[in-house]
């Protein structure tokens, strides 16, 4: 679990800025090569566009998306890497039973194979679809970028940040928001006045900058509220459901049966006899 | 003869359709060992867009209420001291004991990881409902074995460990209440991370008190579908008379379930409700016939008394809850366009899981006293200065 009074300007962040990205996919190799992934065959156009391959998966931590669109009667290419937002209170770490991920003080939201039971609960609670995984295996664990927290911890940036010439910024998360906001300000016709992952989901470690509007990227409408707080609302109460039900209970059934009690002590006084004699 | 002549004998003797459960919990059987050496993958329809399927849907989400029998029952007979219904508490006991341990196997078949099972009691993680159901289903199927002891006791005739057992019994009821409604409710609790997965016709913050008042529902409505049956099929005596009592308390039950779930609904509820047409119709078929029906019918004194037309209803509601459960953990949860449909092994499996639930407990009926109530004609030989097993007393009540 995040602490919860962890300042997360001082984590580490992504700054994405997709109007330069050139699609050229550096970030997903070095991904791969950095993470020792192995390779997926695919096909063209088994997904929604250009991109490959279609999907995340256990060997594809991040992937960039191509989407196609008109402007001025040309044909244009938008790009979106698409990663573990490394959410700044992530519904991952809060549904897991047994804490198999967490969130580090440095930014990354990591993920412990020794501990997970493989309940992919994970998978469900993720508002963005980022944990895959190894359906290909017989015991299989969840898979998802690790932000190269082995990288990050060392004072290095993550491979795809290094490798990308333009369109990746690391840095404290509070720096990338307002280099943002900065670009915004420089260039207002050029980007849309917003940033995806300031809010979502209550705040996350990755920041993107479009000029395209976010849904037509297939990014997700998320709530703004961080998600652990949804089943917290209900979780807190269960100490105090636990006491009041079992302790009404009890004190009902008491007084029920006292009743009766009294009635059959009252009953034997009389009689004289005892249970033992006539059973 | 050999131990494996006489069983192979005493199977043969049993009824076909016994015989038909017992193939059908052998092939669920191999379809799970399948599922082990082969992995989730191959052997289910599960995948990154699904990985919660059947399993989870069926052997777990539903499986839970299904077995609310025993908690319900008890709370009503010992803590509201409705005597008169203790005769069906003792099958509804073993439902839920039977359900509970089929719950595990459904919950263990569907982990990734099944041998690290025990990594819950060590690695805690309070903020999870995952953690709170395996914690809560672990305690209680416990407290139902322990429950489920008296029979077996009775059996065969072990006396101290049975005092020792009615001595405990009141704590054991109440601990179980407790923790039913807690494991109950938290199995809606799963579905409030889901925030922009789960359809709003069922995603609302009282999802958790939803699903434990309709587990109330169910388990009113199996004890009596469980009861009628076995009057009907093997020859035990007809409860018709203490079935009308609960089926006078369902409507109330259903009542109060209608009401917290429109109120949330129409209150609570953020975000469209008519957008999608086939859930929309699913909605409407779980509340108008799986519960609006089923509440009308049993408004009637005449369904009421009527020991087929009260199963029907009481089947009913069983219906409108399963579906209640598989809307808002599969279909609500589906995004417009993707579907999912289980495999053979799959399904294989979860036949098996039904097979076997009702093949042990018809078993359990055969071999140990769970129909008969007077455990007063047992003769406990000790003396009993604490006045735990007065005469006239069915199993173990009024004691406080
Ligand atoms: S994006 Fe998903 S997997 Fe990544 S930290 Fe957030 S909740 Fe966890
Ligand atoms: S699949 Fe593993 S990491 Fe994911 S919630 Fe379950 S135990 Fe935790
Ligand atoms: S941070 Fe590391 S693991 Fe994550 S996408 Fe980039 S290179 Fe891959």
């Amino acid at each position: 679990m995040s602490s919860e009074n962890q300042d997360f300007n001082k984590t580490k962040a992504f700054l994405i800025d997709m109007t330069k990205c050139t699609g050229c996919r550096g970030c997903q190799v070095a991904c791969k090569q950095w993470n020792q992934l192995g390779a997926e065959k695919t096909e063209f156009f088994t997904g929604e566009g250009y991109q490959n391959p279609p999907l995340m998966s256990e060997y594809t931590f991040t992937r960039i998306k191509f989407r196609d669109y008109e402007k001025n009667g040309q044909n244009e290419f938008a790009f979106y890497k698409e990663m573990c937002m490394h959410c700044n209170e992530p519904a991952c770490a809060s549904v897991c039973p047994v804490g198999a991920f967490k969130k580090t003080k440095e930014g990354p939201v990591t993920y412990d194979a020794e501990r997970c039971i493989g309940c992919r609960f994970c998978m469900v609670a993720c508002p963005f679809g980022v944990p895959k995984y190894e359906w290909s295996k017989a015991l299989p664990l969840v898979r998802k970028c690790t932000g190269c927290y082995s990288r990050v911890k060392e004072g290095l940036k993550p491979a795809c940040a290094t490798t990308c010439v333009s369109a990746i910024t690391y840095g404290n998360r509070e720096d990338m928001i307002k280099e943002a906001n900065k670009r915004i300000a420089a260039r207002p016709e050029k980007y849309l006045k917003k940033l995806y992952g300031s809010e979502e989901a209550g705040g996350t470690s990755v920041i993107y900058l479009t000029a395209l509007p976010f849904d037509e990227l297939g990014f997700k409408p998320v709530t703004k509220r961080p998600l652990p707080s949804y089943t917290w609302q209900a979780l807190r109460l269960v100490p105090g459901i636990f006491l009041t039900v079992g302790g009404s209970l009890s004190l009902l059934s008491w007084f029920n049966h006292r009743k009766e009690r009294i009635a059959k002590e009252e009953e034997q006084r009389k009689s004289g006899a005892t249970p033992k004699e006539e059973s | 003869m050999t131990a494996a002549k006489i069983i192979a004998n005493e199977i043969k003797g049993y009824h076909r359709f016994v015989q038909f459960l017992i193939v059908l919990v052998a092939v669920g059987a191999l379809a799970s060992l399948a599922r082990f050496v082969f992995g989730l993958g191959v052997t289910t329809n599960l995948n990154d867009t699904f990985p919660w399927g059947l399993w989870i849907s069926f052997d777990v989400v539903t499986a839970v209420p299904l077995a609310a029998g025993a908690f319900t029952l008890g709370a009503i007979v010992h803590c509201f001291h409705i005597k008169k219904l203790e005769p069906l508490v003792r099958p509804a006991i073993v439902t839920g004991f039977l359900g509970y341990s089929l719950v595990s196997v459904g919950l263990l078949l569907d982990l990734g990881q099944p041998q690290r099972c025990w990594h819950t009691m060590v690695y805690w993680n309070p903020h999870s409902p995952m953690f709170e159901v395996s914690m809560c289903i672990m305690a209680y199927t416990t407290v139902l074995f322990l429950e489920f002891l008296s029979p077996v006791c009775e059996k065969f005739g072990y006396h101290v460990p049975l005092r020792l057992l009615r001595t405990i019994e009141m704590p054991l009821v109440v601990a179980a209440a407790s923790i039913s409604t807690l494991h109950q409710s938290s199995l809606g609790t799963f579905f409030l991370i889901a925030v922009d997965k789960l359809h709003s016709l069922w995603y609302n913050p009282l999802l958790p008190l939803l699903f434990w008042i309709s587990a109330m529902c169910a388990g009113i409505s199996i004890i009596i579908v469980e009861a009628t049956m076995s009057h009907k099929y093997m020859g035990q005596p007809d409860e018709g008379e203490l079935l009308e009592t609960l089926a006078k308390i369902l409507p109330w039950v259903i009542t109060v379930y209608l009401t917290v779930k429109f109120f949330s609904l129409f209150a609570l509820t953020q975000g469209p409700l008519f957008n999608r047409p086939g859930l929309l119709v699913l909605f409407i078929v779980e509340v108008a016939v799986g519960m609006i029906l089923p509440l009308v019918m049993l408004m009637s004194r005449k369904v009421r008394e009527d020991n087929r037309l009260r199963a029907t209803a009481a089947w009913l509601v069983i219906a409108g809850i399963i579906l209640n459960r598989f809307n808002v953990s599969m279909f609500g949860m589906e995004a417009p366009g993707t579907f999912y449909y289980p495999s053979f092994i799959e399904s294989l499996v979860t036949i098996g899981i039904i097979a076997a639930h009702i093949l042990f407990f018809v078993l359990i009926a055969k071999y140990f006293p769970i129909f008969e109530h007077h455990p007063e004609t047992v003769d406990y030989s000790i003396p009993d200065h604490f006045h735990k097993t007065e005469k006239g007393h069915a199993h173990g009540a009024a004691k406080a």
